[in-house]
């Protein structure tokens, strides 16, 4: 009896055990994407997160902020061909994202992120095509959750990059912008792995506001 | 004792036996690789490469794992390893992915635009912001090396090629009669809008054997997907006005277009060397219906009609005040069905059908003239990827053609009919070899039979490449091609031969990011060419032969000065025909030797604008007049062909573009030829008259107004 007790204990510990593993890594490697400043850091954060993707086969988390930190890697490569493949390489991580948690407002925010970078290789070829898919695509992320703090926020700054690529009025987008910024502070949410980015860019967008 | 085992099994089971692997990831050539993924397969545990390549990590995992090595653009490393807390190093070696995108390509004789494609050399933006081309595609490419400026008419003329030798294919399918019909010397226009296609593959030779019936040159032109947003867009023009609306469901987008042109108020404002009874007057409208069919299928469907005419009056060349009218009612219809799907990893299916039908009603001074050309091509196509090195692609198809022509013979003094039918099969075969990332060789072959004449014809093509460095690459190619005569002459000998023609083509091409230049020879010989025995045009024979040669220079660059993108086109051609009625061996009067294209484009952001400046030159062309003796024929040269065109988009809303453009900014007096009388006047001398434009500017102006939810979308790319 003792022994089948112990056993049990044993098991149940393993399997704590396992499920921290998997909080304890992600939180770490979510603050290491965060945090990164060079391309080696991100390069091996995301490899990290890829790593962790490639084990679990069930959690979209690993996905999304491998995404995530491709993305930065494209804001920050200088060569158009440079951001297309980090980009390609994001996309290709959501859409594994999708295939585990379909309707996750997140990973969809984050697709119509990669679009609106994609814009900015060539706006004048890629504007009317990208811009409308990033429009779009921020528009089923908020149909999933009007509330996404980060879905808003993109989408102001959308707006906001488009009002003043054409010089037109930036109201809307600006209004859209202080709402996304309230709902950093209502935003709840029970995954502790989810993501919290987006305050200080929607700060700045708001600054750039007034 | 049963605990305490149980006990000292579970612990030897889950005893932290360490592991450390270490090692160097390179390439074939020993070059480290960096930030490559290296991990044991199933579990958390591994390291990236560092700069040098090395990488070092710690595993608990035990007993036989897969350690596995990824990086973009290399092929999946994966080794067995033994754990059993012993270092391991490992030395590892990735091989590169072929077919990557930096990798090579064939470029000789093509020119590709998309959104998509990185190394694409014009955008369907470029098409349609192209200063002098008024947002034709033709327009447009007319500005690229190995087209030459035949002002008067605006087709494609490639290489020394005539501008029926240009063949269209949306998605794949052939389109007869790809352009609206035009006042004499002007240009015509395409049928179709440069944004209906998301990729343009413009080929000024040695294209794949997948299309055919074609002397010159393939324009294939793909069409967009589904649309991604509802929208209603309203343009009212100089010339008229059109309203188009897209609607979006979710696996399916339907768009509808009507437009309405009329030159009369315009032709009210600037003077016509043209003498009009009724000036051109057009009606059309199409569709497009997308629909997306399982994960991979998609459905498209596009239907065109177009209703035009104009009349006018055609004076002598002796006696100007005799005056004799001509009039023309143009109707086409065009329908394009296609379908595709990937069957399995390594097949994928395409095929459609377009339908084509057009009818020209003529009259001249009342007598019925006229012709109508129906047209069905059917074609199936199987791509295989046999391995990432190899792939083949099979196909056939059928283009059933009827014509049928109305002529008054006046010796009859009555109307006359001429038809034939004719029905094209053929199928063809190509495969794409990768010996390596830098060298790529395509080999296939076109057979096609003709029931009409029971001829028959094998076209082989080949085309090679070679990258030897990161930007610049080599490519050749060579094809032989062939068409059937012309529908005016084969309406009189239906036994008439394919004309063929077979290019050589060497290419050097660099490109970097957002910069490219190139270069490119060729050599083309026409044989079977149709050709009148002693000038007789009813006694025709394919006795026919020519040849075509040059060298052309390509330079773009979008990066050097902000906001500007400019590029500069210069094609040298030297061709001569012995074909219809030339009595000698001579240059064609639609060949200029020497053709160059400025294309200047900026965008001022203060202003919100877009400008854009083309200037076009084209050496004189040959005429012939006919007070000189027969071995002059084509001996005498026009002035050369001047022209400097602006254009300027301007966004003072988000969803409002107003759009201006003008021709011929300096007003330079262009003549392309010189039409003889028909007879000779008292003094036994023929009497000339100039080609020239219709007017020396054109000029366009158009507001353009998008309503949809999203303020932000205007009709910068509908332009």
């Amino acid at each position: 009896m003792k022994t089948i007790n112990f056993f049990l204990a044993l098991v149940i510990s393993v399997g704590a055990f396992a499920s921290d593993k998997y909080s304890e890594q992600m939180g770490k490697y979510i603050h290491a994407v965060y945090t990164a400043k060079t391309t080696e850091e991100y390069q091996s954060a995301i490899n990290a997160l890829d790593r962790i993707a490639l084990a679990e086969k069930t959690k979209w988390e690993p996905y999304y902020y491998s995404a995530f930190g491709n993305i930065m890697l494209a804001t920050q490569a200088s060569e158009g061909s440079r951001k297309d493949s980090y980009l390609d390489l994001a996309l290709i991580a959501i859409e594994k994202g999708k295939a585990i948690q379909a309707n996750e407002a997140e990973l969809v925010a984050l697709e119509g992120f990669v679009h609106m970078i994609r814009v900015t290789v060539d706006p004048a070829a890629r504007g009317p095509h990208y811009s409308g898919l990033a429009y779009q695509t921020y528009g089923m992320a908020l149909g999933i959750n009007p509330n996404n703090p980060r879905a808003l926020a993109l989408m102001a700054q959308m707006q906001f990059g488009t009002a003043r690529f054409l010089g037109s009025s930036t109201t809307e987008a600006c209004g859209l912008a202080k709402k996304a910024l309230a709902q950093f502070d209502l935003h709840k949410t029970n995954n502790p792995l989810a993501p919290t980015w987006g305050r200080e860019m929607t700060q700045e967008l708001v600054k750039q506001c007034n | 004792m049963k605990t305490v085992t149980i006990f000292l099994l579970l612990i030897s089971g889950l005893a932290v036996g360490q592991t450390k692997i270490s090692g160097r990831v390179t390439d074939v050539s020993g070059e480290p690789i960096p930030g490559a993924n290296v991990l044991i397969k199933d579990s958390y545990d591994g390291d990236s490469s560092g700069l040098d390549g090395t990488f070092s990590f710690v595993t608990e995992e035990r007993g036989v794992q897969t350690l596995v090595i990824t990086f973009v653009g290399y092929k999946l490393f994966t080794q067995p390893v033994e754990l059993t807390g012993t270092t391991l190093t490992i030395a590892a070696i990735l091989k590169e992915e072929i077919n990557q995108l930096d990798g090579v390509v064939i470029s000789a004789g093509s020119f590709t635009a998309g959104e998509e494609k990185r190394r694409t050399i014009l955008k369907p933006v470029d098409i349609a912001m192209t200063a002098g081309a008024t947002a034709d595609i033709a327009g447009a490419l007319n500005t690229l090396p190995g087209t030459q400026k035949v002002g008067e008419s605006g087709r494609l003329f490639v290489r020394g090629g005539d501008g029926s030798e240009t063949r269209a294919f949306i998605d794949g399918l052939l389109v007869l009669n790809a352009y609206a019909p035009a006042a004499p010397n002007t240009p015509s226009r395409g049928r179709f809008l440069p944004f209906m296609f998301k990729g343009t593959s413009f080929s000024t030779g040695g294209y794949s054997a997948e299309y055919g019936q074609a002397l010159s040159s393939a324009l294939v032109l793909t069409s967009k997907d589904k649309a991604t947003m509802n929208q209603t867009d309203i343009g009212l023009l100089s010339v008229g006005a059109d309203v188009a609306h897209t609607q979006v469901w979710d696996r399916a987008s339907l768009s509808g277009k009507v437009q309405y042109t009329n030159v009369q108020p315009y032709f009210g404002l600037i003077n016509q060397r043209v003498d009009w009874k009724v000036a051109p007057e057009a009606f059309e409208g199409s569709a497009a219906y997308r629909q997306q069919v399982g994960k991979t299928g998609m459905l498209k469907f596009f239907g065109n009609f177009n209703q035009s005419s104009f009349s006018l009056f055609n004076h002598d060349i002796l006696d100007p005040s005799q005056k004799q009218e001509f009039e023309l009612t143009n109707r086409y219809r065009y329908a394009n069905a296609s379908y595709q799907q990937a069957i399995s990893s390594a097949w994928t299916l395409r095929g459609g059908t377009s339908y084509n039908y057009y009818q020209n009603d003529v009259r001249v001074a009342n007598n019925p003239m006229g012709e109508t050309e129906t047209g069905v091509h059917t074609k199936l196509v199987a791509e295989h990827s046999v391995s990432d090195q190899l792939e083949i692609r099979m196909g056939s198809e059928i283009i059933q053609r009827h014509y049928e022509a109305v002529r008054y013979n006046e010796g009859l003094g009555k109307s006359e009919q001429v038809s034939f039918n004719e029905l094209l099969s053929a199928t063809f075969t190509e495969a794409e070899y990768y010996l390596n990332s830098k060298i790529v060789a395509k080999a296939g072959g076109r057979f096609e039979y003709i029931q009409l004449n029971q001829s028959a014809t094998l076209s082989p093509r080949l085309a090679l490449a070679y990258k030897p460095g990161k930007q610049g690459q080599f490519s050749f190619a060579y094809g032989s091609f062939t068409q059937s005569a012309q529908n005016e002459y084969l309406r009189f000998n239906n036994q008439l031969k394919q004309e063929t023609a077979q290019h050589v083509i060497l290419n050097y091409q660099f490109t970097t990011d957002q910069k490219t230049f190139r270069i490119e020879a060729y050599h083309k010989a026409y044989r079977n060419l149709v050709k009148f025995s002693n000038a007789n045009p009813l006694l025709i024979s394919n006795q026919g032969k020519g040849n075509a040669r040059g060298v052309e220079f390509f330079w773009r660059d979008s990066k050097s000065f902000k906001n500007v993108d400019y590029w500069l086109s210069y094609s040298f051609l030297d061709t001569k025909r012995l074909y219809l009625d030339y009595p000698i061996s001579a240059t064609p009067t639609f060949a200029s030797a020497h053709n160059f294209s400025a294309v200047y484009k900026h965008f001022i952001n203060k202003l919100k604008s877009q400008v854009g400046i083309t200037y076009s030159f084209s050496s004189s062309r040959p005429y012939y007049n006919p007070n000189k003796p027969a071995s002059q024929f084509h001996h005498d040269r026009t002035p050369a062909y001047h022209d400097l065109s602006a254009n300027l988009a301007y966004l003072p809303k988000r969803n409002l573009i107003v759009y201006v453009s003008c021709t011929n900014l300096l007003g330079r007096n262009n003549i392309f030829g010189y039409q003889y009388s028909s007879s000779p006047n008292a003094q036994g001398q023929y009497e000339s008259r100039a080609v020239r434009q219709a007017a020396n500017r054109f000029a366009f102006v158009g507001v353009f107004i998008t309503l949809s939810k999203n303020k932000s979308i205007n009709q910068l790319p509908n332009l």
